[in-house]
């Protein structure tokens, strides 16, 4: 065995995924960086040299600040209705009993599936005229709202949608954190004498957290780039739904134009990068205190 | 205690599994019950002797005109799904191939800077779609890809990569290092040594990754709406384009396509379920 050998050996192995990777990731960042200080157009050539005129825009666009906004609250709201309610459901799955695996795998089937068909298909669900959630509604003599096309409820229900498919996902983490959790830790708490809520605030939420953190970090940074949901529900063009991600959509592809929709995706970029580092981070640091 | 936690369950569990049920009713309704204002549910052979009872009369032509090619596309739903499982399939072997490759390497291999290589691979992940779309775009014109299979596998590959690499190398850092340094022993090269002896223990691992791929691949929407709006549209980007049809919505299709769509997910769920969790965290939480 030659160093020589295990050198062109390592460069094999790793150099085709980087490269894509490179060429697939870097390369089209930077092409956007310089198409986003130009005037180009999804049709026809001849983009001129703007200047910041295109982040000037961004930055004074009313549409640009909503839809800001609006993500920033979808994913306050998505990101933290899924914690609670998924820590609520792997609290209850965390004693065995039998069928545990069938329930457990059930309820996670959401997560798995593809946001755009479910988010269509949820148009059925919850269409105000003849969706099985306002018949049973009706049924229970209580009120039957528009669910999607409310100017004032549509968010919510997208939101909805989300919290269904990535309850699971919440649900699925807190429980491996659950069961990490040594018995006798909880054996000690009851020779002391600790109360349930004693326990649960100072030994499981404690000792869950890093990885809960994990889970947020994850589900942030996706949830920022919600674009499927919308799509299939409302439209890119919904003054009421309208994402970052969405609102990118419109500019670049309806509207055909290239520059601003660069510049968008650039201060979008920012934010991105800024979470994906917070992750990278809270991860390095999780997995030096797992070896220490 | 004991009450409260099996409400927990039934409510949780009923929460994710109803919508999938009724999906699997919707599939059997014609379109006149599915979008009859009052409830039913209830699937009967023959047609229903009071029309305000919650019966329905089962029926499979949602299934038969699955071959209907509607208002606003320009296939059939059985044609979107050969592009997806052609996509699918083509992505994930690449993606698996090159990210075991890659992992191999890094877990096995001194790489320098190791650590922030593996973090530029994981930070690729978090990049949203519509932010790199354009200048793929105006490359894959140059290329001639757009709206082919071969563009989107390729882009999917390449998505993935970051999900099959650390996978992988989260598998392969558990395979003791034993066995290869016996290998070398024996007088097997490097290369043999990972080839013959670290990548068949690595079986399980690969299969997972495999998996996960492809179901990122399948139920990914945003790069196949943007660049195969033309050519080579998968389901998702065929269904979400259904929306707003002016021949107003065909329910039953929609469910019965989603179902058959959803099925094979629901499959692999089933049998990757010991490995979910680090197949949703990129390998960095172990069950």
């Amino acid at each position: 065995m030659t160093y020589r050998n295990e050198r062109g050996l390592t460069w094999g192995l790793v150099t085709p995924a980087l490269l894509l990777l490179v060429l697939f990731n870097v390369f089209p960042l930077l092409y956007n960086l310089a198409l986003s200080f130009t005037n180009a157009e999804l049709v026809g050539d001849g983009a001129r040299f703007v200047g910041g005129a295109n982040y000037a825009r961004v930055f004074s666009d009313p549409l640009y600040s909503g839809a800001l906004r609006r993500t920033a609250l979808f994913v306050c709201c998505a990101v933290g209705l899924e914690l609670v309610l998924g820590f609520a459901f792997a609290l209850a799955l965390k004693r065995e009993f039998r069928g545990k695996a069938l329930v457990l795998t059930l309820a996670l089937v959401p997560m798995m599936l593809s946001p755009a068909v479910m988010g269509l298909y949820w148009g059925l669900i919850l269409n105000g005229n003849y969706g099985v959630l306002n018949q049973v509604l009706g049924e229970l003599g209580l009120a039957q709202p528009q669910w999607l096309t409310d100017r004032g409820l549509k968010f919510w229900s997208i939101l909805l949608i989300d919290v269904w498919m990535w309850t699971p996902f919440m649900a699925l983490v807190s429980l491996a954190g659950l069961q990490s959790i040594p018995p006798h830790i909880y054996e000690a708490a009851e020779i002391d004498r600790a109360g349930a809520w004693t326990v649960f605030r100072r030994i499981t939420l404690p000792l869950v957290a890093p990885l809960l953190g994990l889970a947020v970090l994850l589900r942030a940074t996706d949830a920022l780039k919600q674009f499927d949901l919308v799509m299939a529900t409302t439209g890119p063009n919904d003054g009421a739904t309208q994402t970052l991600s969405t609102l990118l959509y419109q500019v670049v592809f309806r509207d055909g134009k290239v520059g601003l929709g660069s510049a968008y995706a650039c201060v979008v970029l920012v934010v991105v990068i800024a979470l994906a580092t917070v992750f990278t981070r809270y991860l390095d640091r999780l997995k030096g205190a797992e070896a220490r | 205690m004991r009450l409260v936690r099996w409400l927990v369950l039934v409510a949780g569990l009923s929460f994710a599994a109803l919508p999938l049920l009724w999906m699997g009713l919707s599939s059997l309704k014609s379109r006149e019950d599915a979008i009859r204002p009052h409830l039913n549910f209830v699937p009967a052979l023959g047609a229903p002797a009071d029309p305000h009872s919650f019966e329905f009369e089962a029926t499979g032509t949602a299934y038969a005109h699955l071959s209907e090619v509607h208002a606003g596309a320009q296939a059939s739903f059985w044609s979107h799904l050969w592009s997806s499982v052609v996509i699918g399939v083509l992505s994930t072997l690449a993606s698996v191939a090159l990210g075991t490759a890659c992992a191999l390497g890094f877990s096995r291999l001194e790489i320098r800077a190791a650590k922030d290589w593996l973090f530029f691979v994981l930070s690729t992940r978090f990049m949203p779609p519509l932010a790199v779309v354009v200048p793929v775009l105006l490359m894959y014109r140059t290329l001639d890809l757009q709206g082919t299979h071969l563009g989107l596998a390729l882009l999917y590959t390449v998505f993935n990569l970051s999900l099959a690499t650390w996978l992988m190398k989260g598998f392969l850092d558990e395979i003791p290092r034993a066995y290869e340094e016996a290998a070398l022993v024996d007088g097997y090269t490097r290369a043999q040594a990972l080839w013959r002896v670290v990548l068949p223990e690595a079986r399980t691992g690969i299969a997972v990754t495999a998996v996960f791929c492809l179901i990122s691949a399948w139920n990914e929407y945003g790069f196949a709406m943007t660049l195969n709006s033309s050519g080579a549209v998968t389901v998702p980007a065929y269904f979400a384009g259904l929306q707003g049809n002016i021949e107003g919505m065909p329910w039953p299709q929609i469910a019965a396509g989603a179902l058959l769509f959803v099925a094979p997910i629901v499959v692999f769920t089933w049998l990757a379920r010991a490995h979910l969790l680090r197949g949703i965290t990129f390998g960095t939480v172990k069950q």
